[in-house]
């Protein structure tokens, strides 16, 4: 177990050492990535700070309290783009048969697309952004408590979870259809409906996003914990649908490599 | 006449390209539907606990924001995202070898790709007029008239900053980072979240220094009644002033652009 762990660190260590010199042969294109999400973080919390100077309260949660809400949705977000960047380019191994290639290999072949091209752009973006975060959660007027703490890196940690299923869910689609640019960023418009509380939206908005593409589980109900708020699905059942939903899209994996006629190469 | 017709047959084939990918049209428009979904549901939690904020009621906030999302999908909608990789890639011979003029025969892919985005906003704005019931008043023939003209101001203005941006592949295979700076500007800076005067005069001052209000802001101002007759006439000029510069531009960029152009790989 041990000797596999260390084996697929080096060959990750490998894949994201190829991924950081791309970073820097398209250095210009990057740094525009970089000022442009800067200038999204920005502009949301200034937008949201000022809406704090005029409305104090909404959708029965204090302005403060609905910062926290985004800044959940920023860093699940992220790092799930910084770890699972190659599921956006995995169509073209598929189209192109070079996902064969990866078949033969004695390695899972889901580890190699799920995280065969982390990204380093967000990687670099996470870091200073945390450190933001951290500062603005010091500075706001909410009720956080240790154990409330606790709680909430246990439910992030589940969020990651759903967010791995997703991706791989996509990497199913991408099998079976070769196309998932859309899917990929209707997931990504998904997710942005978490930068608030999920329970704003009116039903069946609601319930899809707390269990059809579960949003909700993954941003909203690590916020409400975190704000030692009653959460609108308990941890247990949150954390169990987690569970349950990786499950799921690791048995859609298998399923679908079994699809997989290797038509192009 | 001839030559009109020629560009119609580009306009009918481009329409029939662009439906070829049935789902991927579906999809995309889904994700802008539930774009708006989210901003106007934000605006009427926010109203729930006031009745007025930043000088905006309730009524007055979902009506501009729902005019604004149809304006701005109108306007931004575009067939050509990928121009820049189009002309890298030496592909845009195919176009250049062709008695056509090269701006006509992409307006022609842009203004299909309009009219078909066009046929789904009145389904989505439909549905999301149901359920959020905005009060719309009818503007008179003669604002409604001057709103179409400055929705057409608004997409040859985004027209041509796209064959800017396309412009970038004569010289450069890193195309996609300017054009994500720029669509990160314009969420913010276009009005189709939040009316621009709601932010602070000074920040206001300086966007309008720039085209970006001319991409939903002015247009869903003026279809609200919000602008007065002295004001119409300023911002229709400053919107034609903008078409000219960025028409200047364009026409000197892409000349020096297809005179270094090697057609790579054809």
């Amino acid at each position: 177990m041990t000797k596999n762990l260390k084996r697929y660190w080096l060959i990750w260590k490998l894949l994201a050492a190829n991924a950081l010199q791309e970073t820097f042969v398209n250095r210009g294109s990057n740094i525009l990535f970089m000022i442009g999400k800067i200038f999204r973080l920005a502009m949301t919390l200034f937008l949201l700070f000022l809406i704090k100077s005029r409305v104090k309260e909404f959708a029965g949660y204090t302005t403060d309290e609905i910062v926290i809400f985004f800044l959940t949705y920023q860093f699940i977000d992220v790092l799930a783009q910084v770890a699972y960047r190659g599921v956006y380019i995995f169509t073209h191994y598929v189209r192109h048969g070079e996902f064969d290639f990866v078949l033969t290999k004695p390695l899972s072949p889901l580890f190699q697309a799920l995280t065969g091209k982390p990204d380093f752009n967000d990687a670099l973006f996470i870091i200073p952004t945390t450190i933001l975060s951290i500062w603005i959660v010091m500075q706001l007027e909410v009720n956080i408590t240790l154990a409330s703490f606790l709680w909430y890196l246990l439910l992030v940690a589940n969020g990651l979870l759903i967010a791995t299923s997703l991706h791989i869910l996509i990497l199913c689609l991408g099998i079976l259809t070769t196309e998932i640019d859309s899917a990929t960023w209707l997931y990504r418009d998904l997710m942005q409906l978490g930068r608030f509380p999920v329970n704003i939206y009116l039903e069946p908005v609601r319930l899809v996003l707390f269990f059809l593409v579960p949003v909700g589980m993954m941003i909203t109900i690590p916020s409400e914990v975190l704000l030692n708020r009653p959460p609108t699905y308990s941890v247990i059942l949150a954390t169990l649908f987690g569970v349950g939903f990786f499950w799921f899209s690791l048995r859609a994996w298998r399923w679908s490599l079994k699809q997989y006629s290797s038509a192009s190469s | 006449m001839k030559s009109l017709r020629k560009y119609w047959s580009l306009l009918k084939i481009s329409w029939e390209t662009g439906l070829v990918y049935r789902v991927n049209i579906l999809l995309w428009r889904f994700r802008q539907f539930l774009l708006t979904l989210m901003s106007l549901t934000l605006w009427t939690v926010i109203f729930g606990s006031a009745d007025e904020v930043f000088s905006y009621t309730n009524a007055q906030m979902i009506t501009y924001i729902f005019v604004a999302s149809v304006a701005q999908s109108i306007i931004l909608a575009t067939a050509l995202n990928g121009l820049a990789r189009t002309v890298y890639t030496g592909e845009l011979s195919n176009v250049l070898v062709k008695p056509v003029s090269v701006y006509l025969y992409l307006a022609a892919q842009d203004v299909a790709d309009k009219l078909k985005n066009f046929g789904f906003i009145i389904f989505e704005s439909l549905g999301l007029y149901l359920i959020f019931q905005p009060p719309l008043v009818i503007p008179s023939a003669a604002i409604a008239t001057l709103f179409v003209l400055w929705l057409i101001g608004g997409a040859v203005l985004n027209f041509l900053i796209t064959l800017l941006f396309g412009a970038i592949g004569f010289w450069s295979p890193d195309i996609w980072g300017p054009r994500f700076l720029f669509f990160m500007i314009v969420s913010f800076t276009a009005g189709n979240l939040y009316p621009l005067d709601i932010l602070p005069e000074v920040l206001t001052r300086v966007l309008f220094l720039t085209p970006f209000p001319y991409f939903a802001y002015m247009q869903s101002q003026l279809f609200l009644g919000r602008i007065d007759s002295s004001e119409t006439l300023l911002h229709s000029a400053v919107l034609a002033f903008w078409i000219v510069v960025f028409a200047i531009i364009v026409k000197i960029v892409w000349g020096r652009g297809i005179r270094s152009y090697s057609a790579q790989g054809h």
